[in-house]
C-alpha cells in the first residue's frame, strides 16, 4: 500500500493537529512557560508543517491516485502471506499463556513453513528443533519466564 | 595505568573470550544474509544481553555489529545482493571484479581493509573520547540541546534520498519518545489509561518490530524465493594483499579519515560514510572511468570507511549520550541498563570499563580476518540456506526477544505495532533510522530544553549566551543552510 504525497499529507495534517490539540490538555507546570505540553505541541506543528510540504508536492506531481497497490501485492498470495504472518503474532499474544510457548511456536512455524511451501516433513523437522532450541536458550539459559500453559516442563 | 590492567583483568576472561567469539559468529552469519542487516544483528542480540554482565554485553554487540557490517560485502560480492545497507555503495563494483573472476581479490580487500578501517577507528575512539569528555565535563544543558539538535540533524539530512520523508520519520520517533510518564513535569502523555504506556514505549521491543519484523513481512510476501545459486568459487583471499596495500594506502587513509569522521557526527553512521567514500574516491581517482566495472580501489577505500565510522560512533555515545548511528542507539540503551550511564562521567567513575570496551574493539577487529575467511569459505553453503526456513524461524526469536524485554505480552504488542509501523514506512519510501535516532535522542533533547528553560526562566537568549553552545548553534544553523539550498538548487536544475 502506497500513499501520494497528498494522501501523506492528509495522514499528517490529522495526526499533527490531534496531537497539538492534546497537547493542550496537559497540565502546566505552575510559574513555569514550558511544561510537559511544550514539545508535543512543537511535534505536533511540525508534522502540521511536513504536510503542507507533502501538498505542495503531490500538487506539483499532479493527478496520481490518493492510495495505490504496491506491485509486490498483486503477486498471487502474497497479501495472505503477511496477513497471516501477523495474524500469527496475534495468536500468540492471545493464547501463548493459555497453551503454552512449545504448542504454540510449533504450530506457528509449522503454518509459516507450509505457507512458504516447505515440504510436510523438512516443516516439521524444522519446526520442532528450532521450538526446542529457542526453548532451551531462552527459558534455561538465559531464564526468561517463557509461558508453559498445557505443557509439562521440558527436561532441561 | 591502572585501570589499563583492570581492563586486561576484565575482557581476558574465559565467560568474555566465548561470549565475544560466538558473538562474532552469530554477526557474520547475520550480516552474511541478504535482507538482514547489522542493525538487526544487534537488536536481536540485546534479549541475549540482559543476562551478561556488563562487559560480554557491550563486548557482544561491539564484536557482532562489526563483523555483521564486514560480512554483508560477502553476499554483495557473490551475489550482488548487499547483505547490510553498508555495503550497498559498492555492491555493483564488488560483482563486477566477481564477474571478471576476481571474486577472491574483492573479498580479500573487503576483509583486509574493513579490519584496518575498524582498527583505525578505534584508534581514533581511544585518544579522541577521553580527551573529549574532559571537555564535555564543562558542558550544562544548553550544549547537550544542541549536540541532540545536531545529532538530529544529521540522522535525518545527510544521505536521506528526501528531507521531507526523514523529517517526517524523525517526528514519529520524537512523538514516540514522548509518551509515558517520563518528562520534567511527570505528567502522563499518550497514555490514554493503559498502565503498561505509563512507562513509555519499551525500546527494544520498537527496535525488533521495526527492523526484523517488517523485514519478515516483506520477505512473506516475496514467498521467501531462494537466492540463485552462487557459481563462483573462492581461491585464496589472501593472495595480492601485499599488492593491494602498496597500491591502495593513499585510498584507504582517505577512507580511513572520511569514515572516522563521518562516524564521529552525531547521528550519522556506515552507510552514509560508504557512500560519501566511494564518492570521493571517484572524484579523486585517476581512472575514474573503471569505476563500476570491477576496480578494487573504490572498494578498498569505501570497505575501510564503514568499518572506521563504525568504531568511531561510538565517540559521541560514550561521551555524550547521543547516538552516532543505530547501532550505538541500540547499544546505548544496553549501557542504561548495565548501570553504565554514557557520559563524561562514565570516563571519570569507569575508566577500567571503557578500556576494556577498547580492548574488545581491537579484539574484535583482529579476529575478522581469520572468522572473515572461514566464513567466506562456508560462504556457497550459507547463501544456500533458503530464506523460506529462515524468515520463520527469525519471526519466533523476535517473538521471544520482545517478550524478553520486561517479560510480558506487552513487548510482543509493541513488537507488532512497530513492525506493521516499519513495513508501512519501508512501503513509502521513509527511511526508518531518523525514527530510531528520534526515540533515542527526543528525551534528551527535551529534558535539555526544559532543564535550560528552568533554569533561565523561559530566556529563550541562555540557548546562545555561553560560547560553545553559540558555535554548536552556529554550526547547526550552517547544515540547516546548505540543506535548504541544496534541495533549492536541484528544484531549480530539475525545473530548467
Amino acid at each position: 500500500m502506497r500513499f501520494s504525497d497528498t494522501m501523506l499529507g492528509i495522514v499528517l495534517l490529522f495526526l499533527g493537529a490531534a496531537i497539538a490539540i492534546y497537547a493542550r490538555t496537559l497540565p502546566a507546570v505552575p510559574g513555569q512557560q514550558y511544561g510537559a505540553a511544550a514539545f508535543p505541541t512543537l511535534i505536533g506543528l511540525a508534522m502540521v508543517c511536513c504536510a503542507l510540504i507533502l501538498f505542495v508536492k503531490g500538487w506539483q506531481a499532479g493527478r496520481l491516485p490518493l492510495v495505490a497497490r504496491t506491485e509486490w501485492t498483486r503477486q498471487p498470495g502474497a497479501l495472505l502471506a503477511v496477513l497471516v504472518t501477523i495474524l500469527c503474532i496475534i495468536a500468540y499474544i492471545f493464547l501463548a499463556r493459555r497453551v503454552g510457548f512449545v504448542p504454540i511456536s510449533f504450530a506457528m512455524l509449522l503454518v509459516l513453513f507450509r505457507l512458504l511451501s516447505v515440504s510436510w516433513g523438512k516443516a516439521i523437522f524444522f519446526a520442532v528443533a528450532a521450538t526446542m532450541a529457542t526453548d532451551y536458550v531462552f527459558r534455561s539459559l538465559l531464564l526468561v519466564p517463557l509461558p508453559f500453559g498445557v505443557m509439562p516442563r521440558l527436561p532441561w | 595505568m591502572d585501570a589499563m590492567f583492570q581492563a586486561f583483568g576484565l575482557v581476558f576472561t574465559w565467560q568474555v573470550l566465548t561470549t565475544v567469539t560466538a558473538a562474532a559468529l552469530f554477526g557474520l552469519l547475520v550480516g552474511a544474509v541478504p535482507g538482514l542487516t547489522a542493525t538487526m544483528a544487534t537488536a536481536l542480540l540485546v534479549p541475549l544481553t540482559f543476562f551478561m554482565d556488563p562487559i560480554p554485553a557491550v563486548g557482544a554487540m561491539v564484536t557482532c555489529a562489526a563483523m555483521a557490517i564486514f560480512a554483508g560485502d560477502i553476499p554483495g560480492t557473490l551475489l550482488r545482493m548487499p547483505g547490510t545497507p553498508a555495503s550497498a555503495a559498492y555492491t555493483s563494483e564488488a560483482y563486477a571484479m566477481t564477474r571478471k573472476g576476481e571474486a577472491e581479490r574483492a573479498l580479500g580487500a573487503c576483509v583486509l581493509f574493513s579490519a584496518l578501517g575498524g582498527l583505525f577507528g578505534t584508534l581514533v575512539l581511544i585518544f579522541a573520547a577521553p580527551a573529549l569528555a574532559e571537555f564535555a565535563l564543562s558542558f550544562s544543558s544548553q550544549e547537550y540541546f544542541w549536540m541532540a539538535m545536531l545529532g538530529l540533524t544529521c540522522a535525518t539530512f545527510i544521505g536521506s534520498a528526501s528531507p521531507v520523508k526523514g523529517m517526517v520519520s524523525l517526528l514519529i520517533g520524537l512523538l514516540v519518545a514522548t509518551v509515558g510518564l517520563n518528562n520534567a513535569s511527570g505528567v502522563p502523555r499518550f497514555t490514554f489509561g493503559s498502565t503498561d504506556l505509563m512507562a513509555g514505549i519499551d525500546f527494544i521491543p520498537a527496535m525488533i518490530g521495526l527492523f526484523a519484523v517488517s523485514e519478515v513481512m516483506r520477505t512473506m510476501a516475496a514467498g521467501a524465493p531462494s537466492w540463485d545459486n552462487v557459481q563462483v568459487k573462492v581461491g585464496n583471499i589472501f593472495r595480492d594483499w601485499g599488492g593491494m596495500l602498496a597500491h591502495y594506502w593513499r585510498q584507504q587513509i582517505r577512507g580511513n579519515v572520511t569514515g572516522t569522521a563521518i562516524g564521529i557526527l552525531p547521528g550519522a553512521g556506515a552507510d552514509v560514510a560508504a557512500y560519501v567514500s566511494y564518492a570521493i574516491s571517484r572524484r579523486f581517482s585517476r581512472t575514474p572511468e573503471k569505476y563500476g566495472r570491477g576496480h578494487v580501489e573504490g572498494l578498498v577505500e569505501a570497505t575501510s570507511s564503514n568499518n572506521a565510522a563504525l568504531s568511531s560512533a561510538w565517540v559521541p555515545a560514550l561521551v555524550f549520550g547521543i547516538p552516532g548511528d543505530t547501532i550505538t542507539a541500540i547499544v546505548i540503551g544496553v549501557l542504561y541498563v548495565k548501570g553504565l550511564n554514557p557520559g563524561p562521567t562514565l570516563f571519570l567513575f569507569n575508566p577500567q570499563t571503557i578500556y576494556a570496551v577498547f580492548l574488545i574493539f581491537i579484539l574484535a577487529n583482529l579476529l575478522m580476518i581469520p572468522l572473515g575467511w572461514m566464513v567466506i569459505k562456508l560462504a556457497r553453503g550459507l547463501l544456500r540456506t533458503p530464506r523460506s526456513i529462515l524468515m520463520p524461524i527469525i519471526l519466533v526469536f523476535c517473538i521471544v526477544g520482545a517478550f524478553a524485554s520486561n517479560n510480558a505480552a506487552y513487548g510482543i504488542v509493541v513488537m507488532l505495532v512497530f513492525g506493521l509501523l516499519g513495513f508501512f514506512m519501508e512501503e513509502n519510501d521513509i527511511p526508518i533510522a531518523p525514527c530510531i535516532l528520534g526515540i533515542v535522542i527526543g528525551p534528551i533533547l527535551e529534558h535539555n530544553f526544559i532543564t535550560t528553560m528552568i533554569k533561565s526562566d523561559g530566556s529563550l537568549l541562555t540557548f546562545v549566551n555561553r560560547p560553545i553552545a553559540a558555535v554548536l548553534a552556529v554550526a547547526l544553523a550552517l547544515i540547516w543552510a546548505s540543506v535548504l539550498y541544496s534541495t533549492f538548487r536541484k528544484r531549480q536544475e530539475a525545473s530548467t
